[in-house]
């Protein structure tokens, strides 16, 4: 990041404009870059799970709109924008209103924490990982702000439901993080990435000793995410559509926009803690056999985000196949199996993922 | 079953094709019937307006274990016993033909309108039942 | 704890049409269920007293627009019944083909919707791609898919054809029902939903009037086409189960559809055999029944079903009554869903295999 903020204040130095212009902007621009960055990815999603789920289930899934339904997602968009936003009599008006917009902070925030490549994390902390837990499990405060103002009692189980489920799956979900961050001696993103980069290629990433904590956190994120076989908070057989029932128009699309980026962005933190995010699985980068030697030393960077994306759909594309074949939890079960199988094996993983680090010593610094 | 002995006990019942048709105390009779000859199961209970001003009630007993049926049949006015102590099943026939027929069941806890909307005039089945144009007004 | 009143349905995405229980919830466990039904009421028994039997014909098949030839079969049994019309051998193989097709069909429906309900969004297209395939022969020989309108009284409306694509279904669908078997009965979350949920036993089932699958899933041998003459020359096995839970009904249906494949071979046989088509046909212009009470019964794919027709004589019947199983299954909600929480009402209220043209008539 520092060396873009250099790139950038020198760009501007020669056209003669002053340095705090450049230091105001500077955190501008990632978030536009950011929102508009979103928009696209989130578009693309709907559509990757729409065609996913329509060739699970033997259908073609969009196909009109665009060249191959291209441009179906973004017809939806617009139709949702034109829509009437109805606010239901008897429902608490400022909150109903403020639900959307406490959902799409979190989010916003949680995409500008993850490393893309080695130079460019948008907010680069030392705890960046602390930074995403807390913000991660945000959204329930809008689920349940939404549930409990709609006055409407199929929202109002949607968000007790939320509630109950995320209290349940953030606790072995933190121990998992935990082992990650002492096998990676950091809470650094991009510093657990380097540590996992000491072996060749796959091999060094803590996927592999930690694959205990890999699948808990898998199940945890697509429980945390409302996701299909967990995504009881709107079942739509049971409660309608849970907690967003009564919104409709842009308020509507706000909801379901953040769905998708906290999909995205959760996506992108496993790939991340486990999968070596913009490491490259082969053990070294391409582009400099790719490219000419002149423009290779920039292409190293989009070669990373390459991998991070591609390894964010894998992910991706694993969590929509389970939505086209698992039925949806019973709620009692979806919170025995936390507490009680969950839990516990996240804390036997936490140990023995530090004396995992402490018998190979430096191999996973 | 034995016709023999169930005259003996029940005098007021006459054998008509296959159905029994009895006069009065139907509640008893079914209880007999069920406890004794195990006719465990209530089919259906049918009704049939005469055209005089009485309803035919004929409920359809069978029992699994002989897989065998009986009918017994009671001609009511407005009012009938209620069986469904003994069926429960005979709440959800009972509630029909309350709605369809306009007999009131005696000790059926669950009687209202059940396809006509509340409030609508008359009884759809009997022979009697008036069709007129005059709409229901819903906000009532 | 204060109770909460949840109105779920008419418009409800899993009460399968219109239905409305009207729930009272301490949390999320239900203390007591009132089904509300009537949203689709056609007056069918009403009609039949102004119209004469032909024309009630068309009808009937609407009674059930999932199991349509059911009650086809059952008014036309009646008529025939009633003037003493002998079927010949093929068109009662005929008929029982398109018992069992329909049969097959409207559990395929269920098995989507049932996991559809469940949260579980692929069987549903899986079991609609084969059951298209039974629609679509169904739209070969009668010109429909569902109202089928096929039987008349005294035998069919024409002779049987295009009976390779019959000998097709039945080759392709065991396959297909081994791959749902793979796909959803050992499904860890399948069988924590569905064990042990919604108990069904035995005395309570009689008491509730319950028939069919339901009733046989509790441990009952209790199958109406075993003394039914269309099936004289058949041999099967009614399935009976005595799991008494949502799964065993699940499975109930599931093994019902092998053993209705299993007779449908038998009947292929018989057609084989028996070329010549043969019926009685009627004038139904002038079409009167003898003056009395007549019933017929059938095992529609939802429990008993069986008319009962009072005639005096006249063009029309004096009284005509359909029961159907859908009506005490209904009835049994009341029950059954008392103690369950919320999302193992929609799975109990689902295994029960409830349509609601056939509780409102």
């Amino acid at each position: 990041m520092n060396y873009l903020y250099f790139l950038y204040i020198e760009f501007l130095a020669k056209h003669n404009i002053p340095q705090l212009f450049g230091d105001l902007t500077f955190y501008i621009i990632p978030c536009c870059i950011i929102f508009a960055a979103l928009l696209v990815v989130v578009l693309a999603l709907v559509l990757f799970e729409r065609k996913l789920l329509g060739w699970f289930t033997q259908r073609k899934g969009p196909n009109r709109v665009g060249f191959w339904g291209i441009l179906q997602t973004l017809a939806d968009a617009f139709k949702l924008l034109c829509k009437e936003n109805i606010t239901p009599r008897g429902a608490e008006r400022f909150l109903f209103n403020l639900a959307p917009v406490v959902i799409f902070v979190p989010v916003m925030i949680a995409l500008g924490l993850i490393p893309y490549s080695s130079e460019f994390t948008f907010m680069n902390f030392q705890t960046n990982l602390l930074i995403f837990i807390v913000i991660g499990a945000m959204p329930v405060l809008s689920i349940l702000l939404a549930g409990w103002a709609s006055n409407n009692k199929y929202s109002l189980f949607g968000a007790m439901r939320s509630v109950a489920q995320i209290l349940a799956y953030e606790l072995p979900m933190a121990f998992v993080i935990l082992s990650v961050a002492a096998l990676g001696s950091s809470l650094n993103l991009t510093q657990i990435i380097y540590a996992q980069s000491t072996r060749t290629g796959m091999f060094g990433w803590f996927g592999i000793p930690c694959i205990i904590g890999f699948v808990i956190m898998f199940i945890c994120v697509v429980a945390e995410l409302n996701r299909c076989p967990f995504d009881l908070p709107e079942a739509e057989s049971e409660l309608i559509c849970g907690y967003n029932t009564e919104y409709s128009g842009m308020r509507f699309a706000i909801f379901y926009l953040s769905e998708y980026s906290m999909l995205f962005a959760n996506s992108m933190l496993l790939a991340v803690l486990f999968l070596g995010g913009f490491l490259s699985p082969l053990g070294k980068y391409l582009s400099p056999i790719i490219f000419p030697p002149e423009i290779s030393g920039v292409m190293v960077y989009f070669e990373q985000a390459f991998w991070l994306f591609a390894k964010t759909f894998l992910i991706i594309f694993v969590i929509i196949w389970i939505r086209a074949t698992f039925p949806r939890m019973a709620q009692f079960d979806l919170l025995k199996f936390s507490w009680a199988i969950l839990l516990p094996v996240s804390i036997l993983n936490f140990f023995l993922m530090v004396i995992f680090k402490y018998l190979t010593g430096g191999g996973y610094v | 079953m034995n016709w023999a002995e169930f005259k003996n006990i029940f005098n007021d019942c006459r054998l008509e094709g296959e159905k029994i048709i009895i006069e009065s105390n139907l509640l008893k009779t079914i209880e007999f019937i069920k406890t004794n000859y195990h006719f465990n199961m209530l089919k259906e209970i049918i009704a049939s307006d005469n055209g005089d001003g009485t309803t035919e009630l004929t409920y359809r007993l069978f029992s699994p274990e002989d897989e065998e049926d009986l009918m017994i049949s009671i001609n009511v006015k407005d009012e009938a016993e209620s069986i469904s102590s003994i069926f429960e099943s005979a709440v959800a026939d009972e509630k029909e033909i309350f709605d369809l027929f306009g007999v009131k069941f005696i000790g059926n806890s669950e009687l209202k309108r059940l396809y006509m909307p509340e409030g609508w005039r008359g009884n759809p089945l009997r022979k009697d039942y008036q069709e007129n144009d005059e709409r229901l007004t819903w906000n009532e | 704890m204060s109770k909460l009143k949840l109105n779920l349905g008419p418009q409800h995405p899993s009460t399968h049409g219109v239905l409305r229980l009207i729930l009272e919830l301490e949390g999320e466990k239900i203390s007591s269920c009132e089904p509300d039904v009537g949203y689709l009421h056609r007056g069918m028994e009403k009609m039949a007293e102004k119209l004469s039997y032909i024309q009630y014909l068309p009808l009937v098949d609407r009674i059930d627009y999932l199991a349509g030839f059911f009650y086809s079969e059952l008014f036309c049994r009646t008529v025939e019944k009633a003037l003493g019309i002998e079927l010949s051998l093929r068109v009662k193989a005929v008929r029982v083909l398109l018992l069992e097709l329909n049969r097959i069909a409207s559990h395929l429906l269920w098995m989507g919707s049932f996991l559809m309900d469940l949260g579980a969004v692929s069987p549903f297209f899986y079991a609609f791609r084969e059951r298209e395939l039974i629609l679509k022969y169904f739209e070969k020989i009668s010109g429909q898919r569902m109202m089928n309108n096929y039987f008349v009284f005294g035998g069919l409306r024409r002779d049987i054809a295009f009976l390779e694509d019959v000998e097709n279904i039945i080759k392709i669908l065991p396959d297909k029902i081994r791959d749902y078997e793979n796909l959803i009965t050992e499904n860890p979350i399948f069988i924590q939903r569905t064990k042990g949920k919604g108990i069904l036993d035995k005395e309570t089932a009689f008491n509730f009037g319950i028939t069919g699958v339901n009733l046989r899933a509790s441990g009952i041998n209790l199958d109406f086409r075993k003394k039914d003459y269309l099936y004289e020359e058949i041999e099967f096995n009614p399935v009976v189960l005595d799991g008494c839970d949502a799964a065993a009904r699940y499975k109930g249906r599931i093994l019902e559809m092998k053993e209705s494949i299993k007779i449908i071979s038998q009947v292929l046989e018989i057609l084989r055999l028996e070329k010549e088509f043969k019926q009685q046909l009627i004038n139904p212009l002038n079409l009167t029944l003898p003056e009395g009470e007549y019933i017929q019964e059938i095992e529609a794919p939802r429990g008993l079903a069986s008319i009962y027709i009072k005639s005096t004589g006249e063009k029309s019947p004096y009284r005509l009554k359909w029961r159907t199983g859908s009506y005490y299954s209904v009835n049994l909600l009341r029950n059954i869903l008392k103690g369950a929480y919320l999302n193992d009402a929609i799975a109990i209220s689902g295994s029960l295999d409830i349509i609601l043209p056939e509780v409102d008539k």
